[in-house]
């Protein structure tokens, strides 16, 4: 019921070798995995795409409970995955193979997940939000807002942690005045919400409002004329690492 | 002060504000300010002092540029700033807020501080030397690789400044900065503030008070009424007339006075010297208890207690003030009182029997103790006041006449007028909205009421509005519970005091028995004027009291 202390994947700095590798090296090597990931068929590349894990997570200096305690989130998408693919299976009378089956798909999704989450864990929303900025600009020409939407997700990320505790707080001041949130239908329970979603969105534009005017008083005019305290440098091991992942990934979507 | 006193004879002053209206409506009704002219000469430190409401904020945000007066302009170096290129202006004038949340935009301690010269176009190692300075400067050096979450408020203001001062900006208004801070980090920004000013920097502090500890600092005050300049002079001048202009004096400074008056002779170092305090125990003759802790603990995590084995009681209808550093377990066990926290170990009883943790009877607990977290006004969620204070009544099963009764009952504990029943809680002052969201815990007539530092951020009218609230429900036989961070007030005005310390209980009785524990377990800097003076005193004689009351102190002299 209460949310202050669940970490969606915020970065979590250890200054790791995989910490220091540049953003866009492992936005395209974390594009590349998942792309091979998804139409893996056997179980021995899925062990394969396991122990490459190990690898990452050990490298990355990061407990297994934190990587499994941002995965939470998306753990009720690996269970529906699990149960429909049950559910699917037995159907057709083969429960045994339908079990095999469930069980493969549903971790297949959990390394993909747990791949993904190791990006914001390893990567500081801002130097995140420069690779995204890099990686979209070709975009700009076509008028696609680049700059503004890497930022959005740097702020995004920062925000998150935040926007948890003030959820937390409102739910228990309300729960305080008696409100019964978790009780009745659907539709009780939407309505319920209300007195928690309204100040949260009060407090959010808020926010975002004041915000804005302390970027403007520090000088924020956009991505045009902006430097950066360091800035994105491509080094060979990004290349070497980037060469790596495509060259596994492509190597086993061949098999 | 000779400086600035030379500037204003010879140079153009660094900052001009002339004739400057600004009003938020087109029709020109109801003005935030109102034809407002002065100056700030460079290297001055001026503190701008108005009550809320007073159009201090706005003049503080037409000051950096980032709102235009309506009519009149503003000058900085000569120049109007409407015309100003935006870059030169950003290194010309810098400003600090009040919630150091709203002005962070990275997650990483240094990631935000280089974002002002990142935003200048320098290159990659200016920007490292510039965010290494300024970290230095506001003592965050060792937190550089941090991310922002694992900061305290304190720790988080100081790298709002420190962003602020990477722009590396001639002059830095601070918008009431220190408001949502506790007196130790409010000293440690006051003493960055000194350090720059040494240095040469404009600094422009627009507040509501002006703190003990900075009043010899300030050099001139600016006193803003209603939208306009309704004072202005040299800060010795201005203790004089404070009063009259509606501010109360720092009661060290009013003894200062006192002994000047009476020809006693304390020399200034002698009030600012810090013993420890010794003082005999006193028991407590116990009333029936509202409440009963027996060994409460309560950890977030295996090693992270919040609560060590707590004893302490309650008693009914007494003014109880919990007292204790930040992150002493203060806000974890008054959320303990009314089963917002299971119970992970120990026992709580209320009013004889062990309070419920499930089903029906947690929301009659609730009901019966009821519980004002802090910044109420962030939890208003109806289109009406009624509504609002309506809310906890009707969860507690309030109906028709009663319900009515109930959200009388809670209007009449805010002070407000009935004409606010049908306004909407977003369009009021925040004094006013703080008022109804504490009266919407009241509606519900609760037994006992728990208030988690429901003074912050106001203004001493609203100040004294809610401790006059709290006396009133005390009179009619409630329980109140307060968090306080302001000592003075929980001295002077409760009943008892509960001290904390590292999630457990050190010490409970009256304010006058604890104030020895009260001195070993917080920080100097937290102690109220008279507290520090008359220990200052008692080092000359052992067997003149510790005090918090000012009167007593004059008495006792």
């Amino acid at each position: 019921m209460y949310l202050a202390n669940v970490n969606f994947g915020q970065y979590i700095p250890t200054g790791s070798f995989i910490h220091k590798l540049d953003p866009r090296a492992k936005l395209f090597s974390l594009l590349f995995i998942i792309s091979a990931i998804f139409p893996a068929k056997n179980i021995l590349t899925l062990g394969f795409w396991v122990v490459l894990l190990a690898v990452v997570v050990r490298v990355s200096r990061i407990s297994w409970a934190v990587v499994l305690r941002a995965s939470r989130p998306v753990m009720f998408l690996v269970m529906f995955t699990f149960i429909f693919n049950l559910i699917a299976a037995s159907w057709r009378g083969n429960f045994a193979g339908g079990l095999y089956s469930a069980v493969f798909t549903a971790s297949r999704l959990m390394v993909l997940m747990m791949f993904a989450v190791m990006l914001p864990l390893t990567t500081a929303p801002l130097e995140l939000a420069d690779g995204l900025d890099a990686l979209l600009s070709p975009l700009e020409r076509i008028g696609f807002p680049a700059h503004e939407s890497a930022m959005m997700i740097g702020m995004a990320l920062r925000f998150i942690p935040l926007l948890m505790q003030e959820t937390d707080k409102i739910i228990r001041a309300q729960v305080s005045r008696g409100a019964r949130l978790d009780q009745g239908n659907i539709f009780q329970r939407v309505k319920a919400f209300m007195p928690v979603l309204i100040p949260l969105f009060i407090i959010i534009f808020r926010r975002a409002d004041e915000i804005a005017v302390a970027m403007e008083a520090r000088g924020y005019e956009g991505g045009k004329g902006r430097t950066r305290r360091r800035p994105l440098v491509w080094k060979v091991t990004d290349s070497v690492i980037l060469c790596v992942c495509a060259v596994m990934s492509l190597g086993l979507l061949m098999l | 002060m000779l400086s600035a006193q030379k500037n204003r004879n010879n140079d153009t002053p660094l900052i001009e504000v002339k004739s400057v209206s600004f009003t938020y409506d087109a029709k020109n009704t109801g003005r935030a300010l109102n034809r407002v002219s002065f100056f700030v000469a460079a290297g001055e430190r001026v503190a701008i002092l108005g009550h809320n409401g007073s159009g201090k904020s706005t003049l503080a945000k037409i000051l950096a540029g980032l709102q235009s007066p309506t009519e009149g302009v503003c000058l900085v170096k000569g120049k109007d700033i409407e015309f100003m290129d935006f870059r030169e202006l950003r290194r010309t004038v810098g400003i600090v807020f009040q919630d150091p949340e709203n002005q962070i935009v990275a997650a990483m301690v240094e990631d935000d501080a280089a974002f002002a010269p990142e935003n200048q176009g320098l290159p990659s190692g200016e920007i490292q030397a510039r965010v290494d300075s300024v970290l230095e400067r506001v003592n965050l050096t060792h937190k550089q690789g941090a991310s922002v979450s694992a900061l305290s408020g304190g720790e988080k203001q100081r790298l709002a400044l420190a962003g602020v001062l990477a722009a590396s900006p001639e002059c830095i208004i601070l918008d009431e900065a220190t408001a949502m801070l506790d007196a130790i980090s409010r000293h440690r920004i006051e003493s960055v503030l000194r350090e720059l000013h040494a240095a040469g920097m404009t600094i422009i502090q627009i507040t509501h008070q002006i703190e003990a500890e900075n009043f010899d600092d300030i050099e001139r005050v600016i006193v803003l009424s209603h939208g306009s300049v309704k004072w202005e002079g040299r800060t010795r001048d201005f203790w004089d007339m404070s009063e009259e202009l509606g501010f109360e004096l720092p009661e060290e400074f009013k003894f200062r006075r006192y002994c000047e008056a009476h020809g006693l002779n304390f020399p200034d170092s002698f009030i600012n010297s810090l013993p420890k305090a010794e003082l005999a125990h006193h028991d407590y003759s116990a009333h029936p208890a509202k409440f009963e802790l027996k060994g409460l603990s309560f950890r977030y995590s295996e090693e992270n207690y919040a609560l060590r084995d707590m004893n302490a009681e309650i008693f009914s209808g007494e003014w109880l003030s919990i007292i204790g550093r930040t992150g002493s377990g203060k806000s974890t066990l008054v959320q303990h009182l009314n089963a917002l926290y299971k119970i992970q170990e120990g026992r709580i009883i209320f009013e004889g029997s062990d309070i419920p943790q499930k089903g029906e009877g947690v929301y009659t607990l609730r009901q019966k103790v009821g519980l004002v977290f802090q910044h109420p006004e962030d939890q208003l969620f109806s289109p009406t006041v009624r509504e609002e204070l309506a809310f906890a009544p009707k969860n507690a099963g309030f109906r028709g006449q009663e319900l009515e009764e109930a959200v009388l009952y809670g209007l009449e504990c805010s002070g407000l007028s009935r004409e606010f029943l049908d306004r909407s809680p977003i369009a009021l002052s925040g004094g006013e909205r703080r008022l109804v969201a504490i009266a919407s815990v009241l509606s519900a007539r609760p037994e006992c009421v728990v208030l988690d530092e429901p003074l912050a951020g106001l203004d001493a009218s609203y100040q004294r509005k809610i401790l006059a609230m709290l006396g009133r429900l005390r009179d009619e036989g409630r329980t109140i519970i307060t968090i306080l961070h302001d000592l003075k007030t929980a001295l002077n005005f409760s009943d008892r005091i509960l001290i904390l310390r590292d999630g457990a209980c050190v010490r409970e009785g009256r304010p006058q028995e604890v104030i020895d524990t009260l001195m070993n377990t917080l920080e100097p800097e937290t102690w109220p004027d008279v507290m520090r003076i008359s220990a200052a005193i008692r080092r000359l004689n052992p067997s003149f009291p510790l005090l918090y009351n000012y009167q007593e102190l004059i008495t006792c002299i």
